[in-house]
């Protein structure tokens, strides 16, 4: 097999320490552009929620941007946006990001945001601005889930792939009642647990002198007290497979059937985890792949076809799969051809051309990714999170690139099973949905 | 000193760097192509891209949509590359190979390690040049399309897009239509029809080739005039290098409300404006710091109202969507349900707010230096330097636009902005377009008096397989 010439990915130096107070302190020059992204994961997401508290961790998220001891509500973007800068924060399963990306002269101002929410959230806390962002959240979750086709789809494979018990198993949005009953000491009581030093990866990546990045965090961060017991979860390790199919039929107010795959798979981290990314790509990675060519392009009974490994921690991770079925096509037709074609993947080995060819796109995607200086500093925290290994950042590309087709084969055979495979199948109702008025909805 | 002390004393800004746009050689073949060649060092990743002057807004009615399924259809396989050959050639050099449409233009794209960046030129001269349009795979685009359409129906957020357009501009405007082709005018597109789209844009006096990257030791001229030198040649006839732009007729001349039912929806999708501006308009940088108070900013005039003190959304914007001829201005929004006329309300007060009194130095202050100091962010690869300068080709904009930018930006008055804001928003002809539960919302709007009220019950989702019937 003939690999492409390799691009010479560039090489991201950087240092890693702590503070007195355990803040890890990531940093890594680069003066091509003048700008910096500052990125601080808090090793906490969705999956630290307690029962009746779904959705906390991303309302709390929501909280961090209406003020602090020394910044007004809403002058934490205010300050950015004036500054020429960018910036967010988004919470998934297994951690909460904040992020800023500014000219490289405003990394001051990036850093104190940062620090004062860190150490005096609490004192700006206040009803109106939790119920004010409550009601946000759940217009997100009318935007985002309620009010689209096929929107709880992600949920619904969650929530089978997960026993109840497992902290993986909720949605990271939670619940309307859930949100409703978020109260001030749940939000102090969080921000007391998890929002500490000894909780968070910083990472500054750009246009900086290393050494005053340095001064300033010692200056605005290394007061900031530890917090004394950060609580772990326990024991969620998971059976490697799911053990028997789920199936559920949805009727929703949908023109096409659409089905839905989900399976257990390796953590993130796990080198199989790497196989089946390059696995995801031969087998649904645009016009060349082998669902598209088959259900798409051959046999015509797909609209479209995708895979989206889902890479979490603590327990499983998991693999996503669509496939919308064509009018007047047989929805079990396309179910079965999907499942074919990932059922193979576990018993011939994929061709040399196959691995050539997704080999050269996932580097030049790693490549298109690593531009960018947010990128590179999410990426530093996240592997110092979850991996407790910053530098996997410089080897990822590497990881992918030994994936070989009998390792694609093997996590093909131990995932991509009959007993390990959830189907939600989402169907149009068959009343007209013009006859549905108020409560008589379908459910 | 304490921590609070510390935390007291906010920080100020040290120097600033100095930043310019970077700097671009300019050719022309003998057929008049144009390329453009961007030298950004350290960039392994170079992006390319063929453009030309040739967008779905210069079709056609009764062809609507092809320029766009041409565009997709180019990619599904080419003389030399039939088929998915053509898609794993590009794979082969590790290059994302994309041909894509626009209002007002049509792109080829490729992004390839420098040291591909030759190949990745032929294949890029390959598919623009030798497209095969077969009959199975435009008739499959087809139908992928018409099924898009179904989904369209059934998604507020897409569905109100179009019913605002079709409600603002007279139907013998292009932007009236779906730029991806509707119900009626799908069907037509034939492989010939394609190819006629695909002839009228083989033109070198409307395309260019913008490419940027580490160019370190390549001689672009060359490499592009070996891929491209003939592009061009066997298109049709070309008389004008410059396009008209489409006709922008409003269709409302007074408040109109136009309500969509979607049975049980819970939230109300919302865009409220009328026919804006296009992108080459005497006033653009006012345009540009008065979008952005009204609502361009995380904390604009509107989100700090519907968002931050209402909580009616999960955000809102507004601005002017600028094309070759004059695009949209719209707020735009989804709310819950009961919250439909509330914000309706305060999106109206905060369109009369903008005209009627003075911004304050700070929002000035604000918006200001945020476009400014944001405009480095924006250009930190390749892939955003070369969409920038293919915009300004296709805009017919001169060389110096971006690099006179922030000047221009930073000279933006509080009485320029009122200005621009009296001259390009008109309360007095709004469309509010509303996709939404009528039950729920229905007597209230009407008794809200925005304007007369329509309301438009369709089939929600509408019935499928007339489009895969047709296809067999």
């Amino acid at each position: 097999m003939e690999d492409l010439d390799r691009m010479t990915a560039p090489h991201v130096r950087f240092t890693d320490e702590r503070l007195a107070n355990r803040l890890r302190l990531i940093v890594s020059e680069d003066h091509l552009a003048p700008v910096v992204a500052v990125c601080i994961w808090y090793d906490v997401g969705s999956r630290h929620e307690v029962p009746g508290k779904t959705g906390f961790a991303h309302l709390f998220e929501h909280v961090m941007f209406q003020g602090s001891g020394h910044v007004a509500k809403a002058e934490h973007m205010a300050l950015v946006q004036a500054a020429g800068g960018a910036a967010n924060g988004t919470t998934f399963l297994y951690r909460t990001n904040y992020f800023e990306t500014v000219p490289s002269h405003q990394l001051e101002l990036a850093l104190w945001l940062e620090a004062d929410r860190m150490a005096t959230l609490l004192d700006a806390l206040n009803q109106e601005n939790l119920d004010n962002q409550r009601d946000v959240v759940k217009n997100e979750k009318r935007s985002s889930y309620d009010n689209r086709p096929y929107g709880a789809w992600f949920h619904k494979l969650q929530g089978h792939l997960f026993p109840p018990e497992h902290p993986n198993h909720h949605p990271t949005i939670g619940s309307m009642d859930d949100l409703d009953a978020a109260s001030l000491d749940d939000v102090s009581t969080f921000f007391r647990t998890y929002y500490a030093p000894n909780n968070a990866v910083l990472s500054i990546v750009g246009d900086v002198d290393a050494t005053q990045a340095r001064a300033w965090v010692e200056r605005y961060f290394g007061e900031i007290p530890a917090s004394p017991a950060i609580p772990s979860l326990g024991d969620v390790s998971l059976p490697p497979i799911l053990g028997a199919e789920k199936r559920e039929v949805v009727v929703d107010r949908v023109p096409l059937p659409r089905h839905f795959f989900g399976f257990r798979a390796p953590v993130l981290g796990d080198p199989r985890f790497d196989a089946l990314e390059v696995a995801a790509q031969i087998l649904a990675g645009g016009k060349g792949s082998r669902l598209h060519r088959r259900l798409v392009r051959v046999e015509r009974i797909a609209q479209d076809v995708a895979i989206y490994p889902v890479g979490l921690v603590g327990g499983a991770s998991m693999v996503a799969g669509q496939a919308t079925v064509r009018p007047g096509v047989d929805p079990a037709v396309v179910e079965r051809a999907f499942e074919e074609e990932l059922e193979r993947l576990g018993r011939e080995p994929v061709t040399d051309d196959e691995l050539v060819r997704a080999r050269g796109l996932i580097e030049t995607y790693e490549l298109e990714a690593l531009q960018r200086v947010d990128e590179r500093a999410d990426r530093l925290s996240m592997f110092a999170t979850v991996f407790d290994d910053p530098d996997v950042i410089n080897r990822q590309l590497d990881r992918y690139l030994a994936v070989g087709a009998a390792e694609i084969q093997a996590v093909a055979a131990e995932v991509f099973r009959p007993d390990n495979r959830v189907v939600v199948t989402y169907v149009p109702a068959t009343e007209p949905a013009a006859a549905t008025g108020g409560e008589e909805t379908a459910a | 000193m304490t921590l609070d002390e510390i935390l007291a004393a906010r920080p100020s800004p040290g120097q600033p760097r100095t930043y310019d746009f970077p700097r671009f050689e300019r050719t022309e073949l003998a057929s008049g192509l144009r390329v453009l060649a961007v030298s950004l060092p350290g960039r392994p990743l170079v992006s390319a891209s063929l453009v030309v002057r040739r967008g779905a807004g210069d079709e056609p009615a009764d062809v609507a949509g092809a320029t766009i399924l041409a565009a997709r259809a180019m990619t599904e396989g080419t003389r030399r590359y039939p088929g998915v050959e053509l898609i794993e050639a590009a794979e082969r050099l590790g290059a994302t190979l994309h041909v894509d449409a626009s209002w007002d233009a049509f792109a080829a794209s490729v992004d390839v390690a420098a040291s591909r960046l030759g190949a990745a030129l032929e294949l890029l001269a390959e598919v623009a040049q030798r497209p095969t349009f077969s009959d199975p795979d435009v008739a499959r685009l087809r139908d992928e399309r018409l099924n898009d359409l179904l989904q369209v129906r059934a998604d507020p957020r897409r569905r109100v897009e179009q019913a605002f357009a079709s409600t603002i501009y007279t139907a013998d405007s292009p932007y009236a239509r779906p730029a991806a082709g509707s119900e009626e005018t799908v069907p037509r597109l034939t492989p010939d029809v394609l190819r006629s789209v695909h002839a009228s844009v083989l033109d070198p006096g409307r395309a260019a080739v913008v490419i940027g990257g580490d160019l370190t030791g390549l001689d672009v001229p060359t490499m592009v005039k070996a891929a491209l030198g003939s592009f061009g040649e066997g298109g049709g006839d070309h008389v004008a290098s410059t396009t008209p732009a489409p006709p922008t007729v409003p269709a409302v001349d007074r408040p109109i409300v136009r309500l969509y039912h979607h049975p049980g929806s819970v939230q109300t999708e919302l865009r409220i404006g009328h026919v804006g501006l296009p992108r080459r308009v005497s006033d653009f940088h006012a345009v540009q710091v008065m979008g952005a108070i009204l609502g361009g900013l995380f904390n604009s005039r509107l989100q700090m109202k519907l968002r931050e003190e209402k909580g009616y959304t999960y955000g809102v914007g507004a601005g002017f969507d600028m094309r070759r001829g004059a695009g949209p201005f719209s707020v735009r929004t989804a709310v819950q349900t009961a919250a439909t006329v509330p914000a309706i309300a305060d999106s109206l007060a905060e369109l009369r707010r903008i005209r009627e009194t003075e911004v304050a130095v700070a929002e000035l202050a604000a918006a200001r230096d945020y476009l400014v100091g944001v405009f480095p962010l924006r250009f930190e690869t390749p892939g955003a330097v070369v969409a920038a300068l293919a915009g300004l080709f296709v805009n017919e904009l001169p060389d110096d636009e971006l690099a006179r930018y922030r000047r221009e930006v930073e000279a933006v008055t509080i009485e320029g902005i009122q200005r621009a804001a009296q001259d390009h928003i008109h309360p007095d002809r709004l469309a509010i377009v509303a996709v939404g539960d009528a039950e729920a919302v229905e007597a209230e709007l009407r008794s809200a008096g925005f304007g007369e009220l329509e309301v438009i019950r369709e089939e929600v989702p509408p019935e499928a397989g007339e489009a895969g019937e047709g296809s067999e």
